[in-house]
């Protein structure tokens, strides 16, 4: 397996490549990527904004913004455990598309919000159970601003948080379920 | 106890980390950041549900209501006692009528319920408690010595920055039909306009006879609200993330030409901010 991260060197975030390059390559083992597949993560180390989201599968590409990986009580510097959060979600979300039965999703910014807000619940409830630290009400309050704030759509996302073998059907399923449960 | 309690010395535990402000201004990665109005999406924008950052967006909006909320209630608390009671007309003795701090009492009582109403929704919106860093330019404003001119930076132009942030998320709220946000800010709100209509009385009474005083007590209040302003978050331009709530500030006893003498300020604050932006930009890039 090899990682690359880009750039090799960081000039305006205090980013250490070498521990992004380790935490990436313990999250592609737990997570179960293919041994022989490549990962690159690329970091926009010239907006402090968050986006995340995997450009290409073959090879793998991440692409992140710096805020993504950033602490929110140390500007400029990395946050381990936040990082985590979100290369495990970006790998969980390729684990997925490199799947031939979860089936053909939309690429990432084609996904609608409430899509996207389904898979990450998905994808994150694994990433708890892989022992690494996680936000189940954040996601749960992302999935609701998506859906509703009602108890169909909370049911939705305990199904999806603690889903296991789901499918994209499944998960548009889900989703679609509680927005059309939404209070009128 | 002491008098005139220094912001270094607030009491917080081990999960709060304070961040200066000029360390936010002097990130070099603001140099890349696009003027105004441009199209790209290089700046966050005004809260709205469709922004894909939305819910963590409005957590770490929520998480500042917070800790605000804490250091509005220091601010309150510390004008209830570094002040004597009096006529406050004997000069160099900062005297306040009783009513005075009997208000800051009450001001006290709404401050730590907001606190409490905060932790509340930081629970529902999935925040831990010193999830963010904290930013003391709030009781920084409580500190002046003149409680004329305290009470005009707190309750007018702090208090009236939370108006716009209450207002702010009461309507994000609405928009994405969580209720509990929404009904939240709005109570909330209807106490801090109850706040500012405290400094305004405060300040028209405390000085209805001495205008050289009030002068100055209005000219600290702009360079609170300028600092508040916080380089265009909160302004009436299109993208400005926390708007002017013109209508609550109007309820709290705002002037008209107040309020646009306030939009201005927001506007220098982000001319301003812009052209600290641009030096940035040369130091960084050359």
């Amino acid at each position: 397996m090899a990682v690359e991260i880009r750039p090799e060197t960081f000039s305006l975030v205090l980013f250490d490549v070498e521990e992004i390059r380790a935490l990436t390559e313990q999250l592609v083992a737990q997570i179960g990527l293919p041994r022989d597949a490549s990962v690159t993560v690329e970091v926009d180390e010239t907006t402090p904004l968050g986006y995340a989201h995997v450009t290409s599968l073959s090879p793998v590409m991440l692409s992140l913004e710096s805020g993504a990986l950033e602490d929110p009580k140390r500007p400029r510097q990395m946050d381990p455990v936040g990082s985590a959060d979100v290369l495990g979600r970006l790998l969980f979300e390729v684990r997925d598309r490199l799947d031939p039965a979860f089936g053909e999703a939309p690429a990432s910014g084609d996904l609608t919000l409430p899509e996207a807000s389904a898979w990450q619940a998905y994808c994150v409830g694994r990433l708890g159970r892989l022992g690494h630290h996680v936000q189940r009400q954040r996601r749960l309050y992302h999935f609701r601003n998506r859906h509703a704030f009602s108890d169909a759509a909370d049911a939705a996302f305990d199904r999806l948080w603690n889903g296991d073998g789901l499918t994209w059907a499944d998960i548009v399923a889900e989703s679609n379920g509680a927005l059309a449960a939404q209070p009128a | 106890m002491r008098k005139s309690f220094p912001v270094e010395d607030l009491a917080r535990d081990a999960r709060f980390v304070r961040v200066p402000i000029m360390e936010r201004i002097t990130d070099p990665r603001n140099a890349f950041q696009e003027q105004a109005g441009s199209s790209s999406r290089r700046a966050a924008g005004r809260l709205t549900p469709e922004r894909p950052d939305a819910p963590d967006a409005a957590r770490a909006l929520m998480h500042g209501i917070f800790v605000g909320e804490i250091q509005a209630l220091e601010g309150a608390g510390r004008t209830c006692w570094d002040f004597e009671v009096g006529a406050g007309d004997e000069e160099g003795v900062p005297e306040v009528p009783f009513e005075l701090k009997l208000d800051m009492a009450r001001q006290c009582w709404d401050e730590a319920r907001h606190c409490e109403i905060s932790i509340k929704l930081s629970d529902h919106m999935g925040t831990e408690l010193g999830e963010f860093s904290e930013n003391t330019f709030l009781y920084e404003a409580a500190c002046n010595p003149d409680p004329v001119l305290r009470l005009t930076g707190v309750n007018r132009a702090l208090e009236g920055l939370a108006i716009d942030v209450f207002n702010t998320m009461r309507e994000f709220g609405e928009l994405a039909g969580d209720p509990i946000l929404e009904f939240c800010e709005d109570w909330m709100l209807a106490d801090e306009v109850t706040h500012v209509k405290m400094g305004s009385d405060w300040l028209r009474r405390l000085t209805v006879n001495d205008k050289d005083r009030q002068k100055r007590a209005l000219e600290f209040q702009r360079v609170v609200d300028k600092l508040f302003s916080l380089g265009g978050f909160r302004g009436e331009e299109e993208d400005s993330p926390v708007r002017l709530a013109r209508r609550f500030r109007e309820l709290a006893g705002f002037k008209e030409a107040e309020m646009d003498t306030l939009a201005e300020v927001a506007r220098e604050a982000r001319s301003e901010m812009e052209a600290q932006v641009a030096r940035n930009k040369i130091a960084v890039t050359g």
